[in-house]
């Protein structure tokens, strides 16, 4: 009989919020810069094989699939580090105040992005 | 584990539509999980044109008009109203709470109601807890002091019992356990943020003399560290309590201790 039992909808019905998302993001990031490194070993590689091979990973990275890749790259890794910088905070016991949260969630998300602009335009990444 | 699709048996189906027969020109919609374990059917969302007029304030309120005067069938736990006693938690326009205070002028456009996310239904809005009650007894909340004669006071330093403040309250309604996704994919295993803030309130309190053997026992990668700070359980508590908080707290006294 109970297992003839239906369970009510969760995650279809459930609000998202700044904070789920933060969290979900943190854990897709953290996914996706662990397999995003395989391009940083094709990079190193292609410096060890000297400047012949550097040139193809050049064509690569200055071509529209090589820029998205890199930027995601970017972008993935400083998600990581500024919602890890949140973490840390609250493993000391600080910042759970529900308005607290909400605003360090915002600054991690926005400050993602602009330093991902920033470090791409400034930089001179891989030019 | 992860199940983000819904089973076989738990998918929604499109329900009856109740039209309004008072006439009313100020009417809305509540949309209602429905499901009733005599018929073998899927469950199916009710819809209910409610005359808004002559409704008081709170989502409850609208249940009740419901059921008193459209739909006598529709099966939900209530008791004191008030938000003392926990009983109509449910789970409204997305977010968990207590139907008895929360006002249905805060949602905006239809009212959409379920039950507490990811129990099993035994009927209609009423979720079965029974396993958060049990994980409620493993933490074996109460006091354990051996100088407890029963003949004298236990006191308590007016800076001890300040520690308690955030966490007492809570009067386990599931609205922040069943709200944690968490919960959700490993409800089995891992406590809960309802469960794992009542462990707290003992590891904490002056007067337990347990709180070596408590600490050791929640110490868990599945019991407690399932734990990623999501903060959904924070977001929904209608006392206003902080069960992340409290968890944070647990696992620094654990990297502390």
């Amino acid at each position: 009989m109970k297992d003839n039992n239906p369970i009510s909808p969760h995650i279809q019905v459930y609000n998202w919020h700044i904070s789920s998302l933060v969290s979900i993001s943190h854990r897709i990031t953290g996914v996706l810069n662990f397999v995003l490194l395989i391009l940083v070993c094709f990079w190193v590689i292609s410096l060890i094989f000297g400047s012949e091979s550097y040139q193809y990973f050049k064509i690569f990275s200055n071509s529209i699939v090589g820029k998205f890749f890199i930027i995601g790259f970017i972008w993935s890794y400083i998600f990581q580090i500024l919602s890890e910088i949140r973490h840390w905070f609250w493993d000391l016991g600080y910042g759970f105040e529900l308005k607290t949260t909400k605003i360090t969630g915002v600054l991690v998300i926005l400050g993602s992005f602009t330093l991902t602009i920033v470090l791409y335009l400034f930089n001179g990444v891989l030019v | 584990m992860v199940q983000i699709s819904l089973p076989k048996n738990s998918k929604l189906q499109k329900g009856k539509y109740y039209k309004d027969k008072t006439g009313s020109k100020n009417l809305r919609k509540v949309n209602v999980y429905r499901w009733d374990p005599s018929t073998g059917e899927n469950p199916r969302i009710d819809t209910y044109e409610v005359d808004m007029d002559n409704c008081p304030t709170k989502v409850l309120d609208v249940l009740n008009k419901i059921k008193n005067e459209i739909d006598p069938s529709i099966a939900y736990r209530r008791s004191c109203a008030h938000g003392v006693c926990g009983s109509c938690a449910m789970n409204m326009d997305g977010k968990n709470g207590l139907a008895c205070t929360k006002p249905h002028s805060e949602i905006k456009g239809d009212i959409n109601i379920y039950p507490l996310p990811h129990l099993k239904v035994l009927k209609d809005l009423i979720g079965d807890l029974s396993t958060l009650y049990k994980q409620y007894e493993s933490v074996e909340p109460w006091l354990k002091n051996s100088n407890n004669s029963g003949k004298t006071e236990n006191l308590q330093s007016k800076e001890d019992r300040a520690k308690l403040d955030g966490l007492y309250e809570c009067i386990m309604c599931a609205c922040c356990s069943t709200a944690c996704p968490s919960y959700w994919w490993n409800g089995d295993k891992y406590l809960g943020p309802a469960v794992l803030l009542q462990a707290y309130r003992w590891i904490i309190d002056s007067r337990d003399e347990d709180r070596k053997e408590r600490l050791k026992k929640v110490a868990d990668e599945l019991k407690l560290y399932r734990c990623h700070t999501i903060m959904n359980c924070t977001n929904a508590c209608p006392k206003g309590l902080n069960p992340a908080k409290a968890i944070a707290s647990i696992k620094k006294m654990l990297a502390t201790s």
